[in-house]
């Protein structure tokens, strides 16, 4: 199964959705809470070379924000 | 080819989408993902039925009633639409993924955007420090000093979204009308990090790989000032999504979709336009409901005459 890591804030609904889907489609992702982790806030930015909210990682594809047709792409949804 | 293809999850979209169900019209509804730009308040109170509910909640809620019509019409989520044509009989939709669907009718239910910050900097900073979702992003800018565009609502919203981060918050208005509520202002007045500058014009976004500063111009005396901060949250307004469709429709000096509002056709015969695309006066989340029951409605005569 693919890795996949999302960078996130709590109160980031993109970031809710994103979640939901990945569970929706059963999945499994690991979940960095940006405001409180400066390390993965860091790390997020030296990936996406910005700092909004959702990143998600897919094997080394890097996408930002909820953008449901990359995330599909990425993950062979159909 | 479908009778009818909605475009858009909002409100306006999930109640056409709603009425077609039920009209048991052969429709299709196509849409980025449920909800709006609204999807990021915590808290909604004039969406009548609630007393009050969050943006996602909303969301959810409204996706919930339209997929469990009991005879619901064809839905497509995660699609973005690129473009849409004349062809015979009809319109064609395309997506960003090369798809395309037909249909006799098309209504327009895309809602609005953010206005953008057209200041040089403000493409090229955006998600590198220049933000348009505060309740997404605020957390970021922890001891960091920040301004904040824009004194309505929404700009006083997003400076309290940043209180509990940012060092130092100032809050820009380019004129001296600060339009936001009374109960935000004095919140923010009792902060001793809040500063609002009033005759504000934003000119410049400044930085190297990210927002390092903001250059403004005070519209009394003319004088330039530079402020240092790291995050520009921008609440200057919306627009309404209607890009798409130049061309193919009339558009008011606004932008928006100018529609009959008794059938809430458009000036061209088969598109149809609700909420905050088409030329209302006001956009409120019921208003958009109702222009899209009301042009269900219409759709579904003309469809029964032909």
């Amino acid at each position: 199964m693919a890795k996949v890591t999302i960078y996130s804030t709590p109160t980031c609904p993109y970031c809710e959705m994103a979640k939901e889907y990945f569970k929706k489609n059963n999945v499994e992702f690991q979940n960095f809470d940006v405001s409180a982790d400066e390390k993965a806030a860091r790390e997020m930015i030296e990936k996406s070379h910005q700092m909004g909210v959702p990143v998600i990682d897919i094997e080394g594809t890097i996408i930002v924000g909820f953008d449901r047709p990359s995330i599909d792409k990425a993950l062979g949804i159909k | 080819m479908y009778d009818l293809i909605i475009i858009g999850g909002g409100p306006a979209g999930v109640a056409a989408g709603i009425y077609a169900s039920r009209k048991k019209i052969n429709a299709l509804l196509v849409t980025k993902f449920f909800g709006g730009e609204w999807i990021s308040s915590d808290k909604i109170e004039n969406f009548i039925g609630f007393k009050a509910i969050s943006g996602l909640d909303l969301a959810k809620t409204l996706e919930e009633q339209l997929r469990s019509q009991p005879e619901p019409i064809a839905v497509k989520d995660g699609i973005t639409v690129s473009s849409i044509k004349k062809i015979e009989g009809g319109f064609e939709v395309a997506d960003s993924g090369e798809n395309t669907y037909q249909a006799k009718n098309i209504l327009l239910a895309l809602g609005s955007g953010y206005k953008k910050l057209d200041v040089p900097g403000g493409k090229e900073f955006e998600g590198k420090g220049i933000f348009y979702c505060s309740t997404c992003d605020a957390p970021l800018m922890k001891g960091k000093n920040v301004a904040v565009i824009g004194a309505g609502n929404s700009g006083l919203e997003a400076a309290i979204d940043l209180l509990p981060y940012a060092s130092e918050i100032n809050i820009l208005q380019y004129n001296d009308v600060i339009k936001g509520d009374a109960i935000y202002q004095e919140k923010l007045k009792a902060d001793p990090k809040v500063k609002i500058i009033t005759n504000a014009v934003t000119k410049e976004v400044l930085g190297s790989d990210f927002v390092s500063g903001l250059k403004y111009t005070d519209a009394n005396t003319n004088e330039e000032k530079t402020l240092e901060v790291s995050g520009v949250f921008v609440e200057i307004g919306y627009k309404p999504n209607t890009d798409l469709i130049k061309g193919l429709v009339k558009l008011d000096e606004r932008g928006h979709i100018i529609v009959d509002h008794k059938t809430f056709q458009s000036s061209e015969k088969g598109i149809w336009a609700a909420g905050d695309m088409a030329d209302g006066l006001y956009n409120q989340f019921t208003t958009a409901m109702g222009d899209a029951v009301n042009a269900v409605l219409n759709i579904y005569e003309t469809l029964k005459v032909k």
